[in-house]
């Protein structure tokens, strides 16, 4: 036994974000730790890893309880986890990150450098990485940072690894390479725990797994013996089928036409159109282009050639502010970032893309404002004490709706969702599913851009592929994955194939 | 709750203090020459709550205080009456205020960078424009933008209420306002919802360009010359100001009676100092750490929340 911790518990002021955390993990396994937002998950790992003291119980390591101070005391004693990328330093080199802090020293804190680049090769080598030591990690992707933080986890030859949901950011092919790497961890006898809300990826990784529920560990075994639908079950606490289905409606006028994008070496021609009421999703690869084609149809990036209609008008779009006037709306997968000013009130982010509307002369009409926000808390069922309280207070689910509130709010009947339920837990997706259903059924074009391959074919009506900044197919709801992955990957498949 | 009284509560323990402290604080020449000093720093406090809720800052007030304050003076010296010389001394410095606006917005420089670059600038400018030296010859009738009293109240109090009640308003009812909470809030937010961001964030900087241009009228008026070295250091007080009354450096946060107490606090500070014999240079020390705990003491408050 590697690691035991039994009944932990964890308060914050008058919040108990741990009741009874229990979690047993062996070397040599991977050993997933499941929950819905606010479970309890981070905070648990937290402990372990040294960033937080526990209020109570015991965490026993390799058979003796250990109190940890901080990070630093955990790796002492062999115990790592791998952040997200926001924690590495973009300027430096690899090999400089990997040692940042715990560098290789020299006399009077000198740091040489050569010798830190022969280590860092060394270590890369070893695990079969596919960096350069003397890259800077600016330059990045996703997956690549990732593995910077994996060296830095194990450099010190930790027998134990957390990874907090190290595939959300990462494309099919990059969290392939990631199961890998920690399928090979395991194979050197370390233990592994993994976090994660793609319960697609469970049985690519995971032989145990612990589930939290408000604080309480609800469940720990084998893998093998449950099934998805049961874990789902205990991770809500109640009964709902991993399997969302939307029933397509007649679709109405077309409400999005694109002809002939193109942004050189990014977007290729890209032709298509969105009718009302309808939810289209596009598939790709992480560097398909996906993203670019919401932000150039949004006015972010400029585009040398195509043309656009909005509801029958062609539009010129050249900033956001143009797109939001033409009826186009593109939800960020960062909702918080670009689509809520979480220390604002609920009502202020309501009225935030169409404040004119109740404006007079200028003045903002304080009675109008709280009755156009009472409004939508109703119709769109907002959990919120009232239209006062700070959109940062509110869940995760509930903060989409008043996003979408404020662009419902503007009349807006075109929406780009670029990787709507990315970093959503599984009661929360199927939410936002229905949310998407409802904006569709009331008169939206939804234009979906998903990772997650099943989630595609779960909502959307038709699915687009794109590849290398091209559109390659254009597949019915009823294609399968692997379909759509040949149009993702295959550079020999025909051109859009209608 | 209480937290967010805070400021409120010690301005009023300050006064009381201060009260026991010294018979000469409470006594009508005392607080009017109190209320007097704040002025300045309360006018131009007024533009910087503005710039900071809309997620700037304005290093520069300082130098564009000295510059509004003697291009009033030189027109009123060159014979302009005395409102066309004060109303040039405002628009100067609306003018200042727009070029920050302009080229942080426009050029999307950081608003740090650009009011260090134009805090020397205007100086340098002033300087030259005054030769160095002083405007002198100012018409009487000037002196009671600063000095004057109406119904027995300092004239300056008069004004700084309506300069208040003009931001507050400002700020919390109309779409100027909002949009500058929103673009402090969360500025791409902001441009995704399709705000002119550019054309808001040069606004505000503009409004507090002018309400500094304002200060600087009173600043000359109070010192009965124009002086090409006024208001140096005033940005610092300014700033604190704002956020002793509970704005925050990060944007989005702020309000205008939580400034009127951060420059009451500092101003009762100053003079009860001046009162009890504390020397000018611990004031500056006392002041500094005041500022340091108020931050503080908000920065906690809000990990608590999180």
């Amino acid at each position: 036994m590697l690691l035991r911790l039994e009944n932990i518990q964890k308060r914050f002021g008058g919040v108990t974000a741990l009741a009874e955390g229990n979690l047993e993990v062996d070397a040599g396994e991977v050993h997933l730790l499941l929950g819905e937002n606010g479970a309890g998950k981070s905070t648990l790992m937290k402990i372990v890893a040294g960033m937080y003291p526990r209020d109570g119980g015991r965490m026993l390591w390799q058979g003796g309880e250990v109190f940890l101070g901080s990070p630093a005391e955990a790796a002492a004693i062999g115990i790592a986890m791998v952040h997200q990328e926001s924690l590495l330093a973009p300027h430096l080199t690899v090999g400089e990150n990997i040692f940042l802090g715990r560098g290789e020293r020299e006399p009077l804190g000198w740091v040489s450098r050569r010798r830190m680049a022969a280590r860092a090769a060394r270590l890369i080598e070893e695990h079969r990485f596919p960096l350069q030591a003397d890259w800077r990690v600016e330059k990045l992707s996703p997956a690549g940072k990732q593995l910077v933080e994996i060296c830095r986890a194990i450099q010190h030859g930790s027998s134990l690894l957390i990874f907090d949901e190290p595939t959300s950011s990462l494309s099919e092919a990059e969290s392939t390479e990631v199961f890998r790497i920690v399928r090979a961890l395991r194979e050197r006898r370390m233990g592994v725990i993994y976090i994660t809300h793609r319960l697609e990826e469970l049985r690519a990784v995971g032989d145990r797994v612990t589930i939290l529920r408000d604080g309480r560990t609800v469940h720990a075994g084998p893998l093998a013996e449950a099934t998805i639908d049961q874990i789902i079950q205990h991770m809500v606490g109640r009964e709902i089928s991993a399997i969302y289905h939307r029933d397509p409606i007649e679709p109405g006028e077309t409400l999005l036409r694109v002809e002939g994008l193109t942004r050189t070496g990014v977007l290729d021609n890209i032709s298509f159109s969105v009718r009302a009421g309808e939810i289209v999703g596009l598939a790709g690869l992480v560097g398909a282009g996906r993203t670019e084609l919401c932000r150039a149809l949004f006015g972010i990036d400029p585009v040398e050639a195509g043309r656009v209609w909005v509801g029958g008008r062609e539009a010129r779009i050249r900033s956001p502010r143009e797109a939001v006037r033409a009826g186009i709306a593109l939800l960020t997968e960062d909702r918080q970032k670009t689509g809520l000013a979480l220390g604002l009130a609920i009502s202020s982010n309501v009225i935030l893309a169409n404040t004119s509307a109740i404006c007079r002369g200028g003045f903002v009409s304080g009675a109008a404002e709280a009755r156009v926000t009472a409004d939508y808390i109703g119709k769109l069922r907002i959990k919120a004490s009232s239209g006062r309280q700070l959109a940062g207070r509110l869940s995760g689910g509930n903060q989409q709706k008043v996003v979408i509130a404020k662009w419902l709010y503007r009349d807006t009947r075109v929406f780009l969702f670029d990787e709507p339920t990315r970093g959503i837990d599984v009661g929360a997706k199927t939410e936002v599913f229905e949310l998407m259903d409802s904006l569709a059924r009331s008169g939206a074009a939804i234009l979906m851009v998903s990772s997650e391959l099943p989630e595609l074919l779960q909502a959307a009506d038709r699915i687009l592929v794109m590849r290398q900044g091209r559109l390659t197919a254009e597949l019915p709801r009823d294609t399968t994955q692997e379909e759509i992955m040949r149009y993702a990957t295959l550079t020999s498949s025909g051109e859009k194939s209608t | 709750m209480i937290q967010r009284l805070l400021p409120f509560l010690s301005l009023i323990v300050l006064f009381v203090a201060l009260s026991i402290a010294s018979p000469h604080f409470l006594t009508a020449t005392n607080l009017s020459s109190v209320v007097r000093q704040t002025a300045v720093i309360n006018i131009m406090a007024l533009g910087m709550t503005i710039i900071i809720i809309a997620g700037g800052i304005d290093l520069s007030v300082g130098s564009i205080l000295a510059m509004g304050g003697v291009l009033g003076c030189r027109a009123m010296e060159r014979g302009l009456p005395v409102p066309v010389g004060i109303l040039i001394g405002v628009l100067a410095g609306l003018a200042c205020g727009l070029a920050n606006g302009v080229l942080i917005a426009r050029l999307k420089i950081a608003p740090f960078i650009v009011t260090l670059g134009t805090l020397g600038m205007l100086r340098g400018l002033t300087l030259i424009i005054t030769n160095g030296l002083p405007v002198h010859k100012l018409p009487p009738g000037f002196a009671f933008l600063g000095e004057g009293s109406v119904l027995g109240v300092p004239f300056v109090l008069w004004l700084l209420v309506v300069c208040a009640a003009i931001t507050h308003v400002l700020l919390e009812h109309t779409r100027l306002g909002r949009y500058a909470f929103a673009i402090g809030s969360n500025q791409d937010a902001a441009v995704y919802a399709g705000i002119p961001v550019a054309f808001h964030t040069t606004a505000v900087y503009a409004i507090g360009g002018m309400l500094t241009g304002l200060s600087g009228m009173i600043e000359a008026s109070r010192l009965s010359t124009g002086q090409p070295t006024a208001g140096q250091g005033y940005e610092l007080l300014a700033i604190a100001a704002v956020v002793i009354g509970g704005g925050s450096l990060r944007g989005g946060e702020g309000s205008v009676a939580g400034t009127l107490i951060g420059a009451f606090i500092m101003g009762l500070l100053s003079n009860g100092s001046d009162l009890l014999g504390v020397s000018p240079y611990l004031q500056q020390v006392i002041i500094g750490g005041v500022i340091i705990l108020a931050v503080t003491v908000d920065e906690l408050r809000k990990r608590r929340m999180v």
